[in-house]
């Protein structure tokens, strides 16, 4: 194991394991007003008034009408508004905000408000909604000639849900403005900078006029990327109206209900099979977004660029929309947008593998990309693809070929066994150019006369250890011990922008700006002198330009890789699924700490088959969400799949520190196809297309089909 | 704020029950969730007598007080309630988690609840007038309605000893772990001399109180095995017939095709 990759005590072990951490909530509330959102009851209406009961002294109603600055939330578009325009778009969506000293009487405000509505229809049916927020087209080589030229066409729709991040500290923000007119937001977030660029617009203000600081934060993966910029929004406005500071922390009911999960999906797969090759696909990939555009576009480039797999396939062309529909706005949750489409590429594969007679493995082996190939926007594989190996570490760990032809043969009895695999990547870091045209990261290293070494970048921990890992990467540069070098939490008047803390960028991006700010101080080291350096992101030489109007070029610097294998057991009477081993090969290229990323794939695996089985969130027929407590959406614990075993391929990446990739994201993404494909194995062939899929999805199937 | 008193002894307990208008809490691993505003609590949890468990000819009576962990601990529980007890959420909420809760927060998806069902278990209710005993079927009045006077405390619960040992015990949640039951099954069967004398099964979760239809059961007693077969089919439709289930957070169709599957597999599992 290299030097970096040696485990230490993460840097926030202690306080977050003895309960010492402050969270945002834990605050004193001595002269802090608690401010409690008045949500939409319904899911589209024009707002004709709300009466509001006679206020104590002390007590204020904040809405729209009181935002300095520009009513939207800047996240991708301005569409989101901080308190609702003339009509409300979904059920939750926020009026106003009531604020006062005490809690109780803040509720009792709240709920004492009558809102008057002339309700209008809203659009509920996701399958049917065709208002589009975004409508991406590409492709490449000639689609129609070989669809004409096919031996045999394949057509199938595959069909997902929605997932709750589900992170244990639900959404909190608050302001406190201080003297001089500055406004100080801080919260539960991943990006401090975001924040920042959001709330000075709906201030009003400049650059100045407000500072961001991310407070310890009790998970995110993804939660917390835009929604911290609404619901921070909201609060500093709160706090400029009633000149004091305003906290507003969600009950998990309200988290659950009215804060963004990851985007259901149905994606249509048409693909050309000629001599036992795919040579074709035509595919349509539509994600409902929401009430508000949010994260949509962003999260839907990802998952169509994703969306032909890891394999290469001469012939494509895709369609990628995002429809409004009036419920709560989806956003990023780990993967963003890859879960959705690796699992209907690897079931089509899976599919047209059966259907030919073949194994679903021997199949999608004889179609993988290789270093050098092309990528589905016409960029290219620039570095080894490890996956052909990957499989075979992940056969010798739990014997998969062996096991998939013994569970083959025909079974009887009350429990039956299936064995199924999946192959993805995650790209690394922000798709397409977004690094260079849009984040352009900042980074810096502070040294004290003392010696110790501070980091400054805007990167937030949310549990994936950058408070360790970054000041690891520094002191192995400068060879001084770890505890000699420090991050704190950030806070946007004292850190550069170094990006946001999404995309499996952290570590790979601005880790390697401080490594390199690292390599500059030590050069420079001076004793007893106060130093200070920076690094600025450059765009790698290799790298084939990116336009996103076109979806041309290298999408990705590189690719993290995984193999999943998961085996089951079916209880045919009551359609339960036993996880007998889950098994995840990752290449997250050098990791930066061995028991960090160990966590993080087995965290995330655990999270991909919680998505794959049991995660199972609707919305009603007024388009309210139903699921909006931990008994009604259950996730899976350690006893679901004692037995998950992760190992780590490395295929080191050149332009990351040490050789590190992304890491955060890719064990969520391909859990789901390896479930369904050993679902489908137990159940004696039957061919499945969505997600979760349930006991009762089980017991249907197989009363169904006669299993 | 919580309000409330502190019993010490039943006697005490008793006294404070029939006084004063208070809600029972013993572990209060429902109560803590509720949360409610405004209650006075009874806290029982201090209180021996409902601490015991204990062994007379017919029964083992179990103190409402007592903790799963404390009856998985016990060499006197019967097994079969064991089982169910040992699937119940996780290991904190066990610990806290008791008997005489179960019961009293009067849902049909209550594991240890089944199993007094299946079990033709008793329960001995106190008031400071007495005491009385009632066959557990007759307690659950209907959704979460007890024949629990405001007087009165649950003692304890008079399982059978003899008689139990050849059972069946299913449950189904969501996970794996920190479930609630989402069906749960549980079947007593005995023969002598080679005809059936108990032919028990018990529906949990599946609808407004724990299910069990003793005159469907009544269809195989004095029978024997082959007997039994012959009239499998009729048993099994008049099942199908009275199982009326309810939807929750799964299907009441889907609740059905388990319960009977469950039902089959009890009835093959004891040859017919």
């Amino acid at each position: 194991m290299e030097k970096i990759s040696q485990s230490v005590v993460k840097k926030d072990h202690a306080p977050k394991i003895s309960g010492r951490s402050i969270y945002v909530a834990d605050y004193p509330s001595e002269g802090v007003l608690c401010g409690k959102i008045l949500h939409s009851k319904v899911a589209r209406a024009r707002i004709k008034g709300v009466d509001v009961p006679e206020l104590p002294e002390g007590y204020f109603y904040v809405d729209a009408r009181d935002v300095p600055g520009d009513n939207n939330v800047n996240i991708v578009l301005d569409d989101t508004p901080v308190f609702c325009r003339e009509t409300v778009e979904y059920i939750g969506e926020p009026i106003a905000m009531i604020c006062g000293p005490d809690p109780a009487k803040v509720e009792e405000i709240r709920d004492a408000c009558i809102v008057n509505y002339e309700e209008l229809e809203p659009v509920l049916d996701f399958r049917s909604a065709d208002e589009k927020f975004f409508d991406y087209n590409f492709g490449h080589g000639d689609v129609d000639k070989a669809f004409k030229e096919a031996d045999k066409v394949y057509e199938e729709e595959f069909e997902t849900g929605y997932q709750e991040q589900g992170y244990l500290e639900t959404q909190g923000m608050m302001a406190e403005p201080e003297e001089g007119g500055r406004m100080f937001v801080h919260g539960s977030a991943q990006c401090a900078y975001y924040i920042h660029g959001a709330v000075k617009r709906v201030l009003g203000c400049d650059s100045d006029g407000v500072h961001i600081l991310q407070d310890v934060t009790g998970g995110g993966f993804g939660g917390k990327e835009a929604f911290p910029s609404i619901l921070g929004c909201e609060v500093a406005v709160a706090a400029r109206k009633c000149n004091k500071p305003v906290r507003c922390v969600f009950d998990r009911r309200e988290d659950m209900e009215y804060t963004s999960k990851r985007h259901p999906s149905l994606c249509h797969y048409k693909a050309a099979v000629k001599d036992g090759r795919v040579t074709a696909l035509d595919i349509d990939v539509k994600f409902n977004a929401g009430a508000y555009s949010t994260l949509s576009a962003v999260v839907l480039q990802r998952g169509i660029i994703a969306s032909p797999g890891i394999y290469n396939v001469p012939n494509v062309r895709v369609h990628g929309w995002a429809v409004k529909t009036n419920t709560t706005p989806c956003g990023a949750y780990r993967g963003f947008g890859g879960p959705q489409t690796f699992f209907a590429i690897e079931m089509l594969m899976d599919h047209i593998a059966a259907d030919l007679g073949k194994d679903s493995l021997e199949f999608k082996e004889a179609h993988l990309v290789k270093e050098g190939d092309v990528t589905s926007t016409n960029g290219k594989y620039h570095f080894p693809v490890p996956v052909k190996d990957m499989i075979e570490e992940i056969d010798k760990a739990c014997d998969y070929r062996k096991k998939r032809a013994e569970y083959k043969k025909p079974q009887s009895g009350r429990y039956r066994r299936g064995i199924g695999m999946s192959m993805y990547f995650h790209g690394a870091g922000f798709t397409g150019s977004g690094e260079r045209d849009l984040i352009k990261a900042v980074a810096k290293l502070r040294k004290y006369k003392d010696g110790r070494v501070e980091v400054l970048a805007s990167n937030g921990e949310i549990g994936q250890g950058v408070r360790t890992t970054f000041p690891k990467i520094v002191a192995n540069e400068l060879d001084i011990p770890l505890d000699r070098v420090f991050y704190d939490h950030p806070d946007t008047a004292r850190v550069p922008d170094s990006g946001p803390t999404v995309a499996s960028r952290s570590l790979m991006v601005v880790g390697e700006l401080l490594r390199r700010a690292a390599i500059k101080l030590k050069e420079q080291w001076a004793d007893g002198e106060e130093q200070e350096v920076e690094e600025r992101f450059k765009e790698p030489d290799f790298l084939i330009p990116f336009y996103l109007d076109k979806f041309e070029g290298d999408a990705y610097p590189t690719y993290a890789w995984a193999v999943n294998a998961i085996e089951l057991e079916i209880d045919t009477y009551t359609g339960r699924a036993k996880v007998l081993g889950a098994y995840g090969n990752f290449d997250v290229g050098t990791p930066a700490d061995y028991n960090i990323v160990l966590g993080q794939m087995e965290g995330g695996f655990l999270q991909g088959i919680g998505y794959a089985s049991i995660e199972k969130m609707e919305y009603d027929n007024k388009g309210r969400i139903r699921n909006n407590s931990y008994s009604d959406y259950l996730m899976p614990t350690t006893k679901d799949v004692p037995n998950l075993k992760c190992m780590l391929h490395v295929e080191k990446y050149p332009e990351g520190p040490y050789g590190a990739k992304g890491a955060g994201e890719l064990p969520l993404v391909g859990a789901t196809s390896a479930y369904l494909e050993a679902v489908e194995q137990a159940l004696g062939g039957v061919k499945l297309n969505h997600a979760p899929f349930t006991a009762e999805d089980t017991l249907a199937v197989i009363e169904k089909e006669g299993v | 704020m919580v309000n409330g008193y502190i019993a010490r002894s039943l006697t005490e307990a008793l006294k404070i029950r029939a006084e004063k208008d208070v809600v029972p809490y013993a572990g209060g691993t429902d109560l803590m969730v509720e949360n409610r505003k405004d209650v006075e609590y009874l806290f029982i949890n201090k209180v021996p007598e409902l601490k015991k468990i204990s062994v007379d000819d017919e029964y083992v009576r179990i103190g409402a007080g007592v903790t799963f962990t404390e009856a998985l601990e016990n060499n006197d529980v019967p097994e079969l309630m064991k089982e169910a007890v040992s699937r119940i959420a996780a290991p904190a909420i066990r610990n806290a988690g008791t008997f005489g809760g179960n019961l009293g927060n009067g849902s049909a998806k209550a594991d240890s609840v089944l199993i007094e069902f299946v079990t033709d278990s008793k329960l001995c209710l106190a008031s400071e007038k007495g005491e009385r005993i009632v066959d557990v079927d007759k307690f659950y009045l209907g959704r979460k309605k007890l024949d629990l006077k405001s007087d009165e405390l649950i003692k304890e619960i008079l399982i059978p000893k003899k008689g139990i040992d050849n059972y069946s015990y299913e449950k189904v949640g969501g996970r794996n772990a920190l479930a609630i039951s989402r069906i749960s099954f549980a079947g007593v069967f005995g023969t002598e001399n080679g005809r059936i004398v108990k032919a028990a099964a018990a529906f949990g979760a599946v609808s407004d109180t724990v299910l069990r239809f003793k005159d469907i059961e009544e269809k195989l007693i004095g029978k024997t095995i082959d007997e039994a077969k012959a009239i499998k089919d009729e048993y099994l439709k008049a099942y199908a017939e009275r199982m009326v289930l309810t939807r929750g957070r799964v299907s009441a169709e889907y609740r059905k095709s388990v319960c009977m599957n469950l039902l089959k597999e009890f009835l093959s599992k004891n040859g017919i």
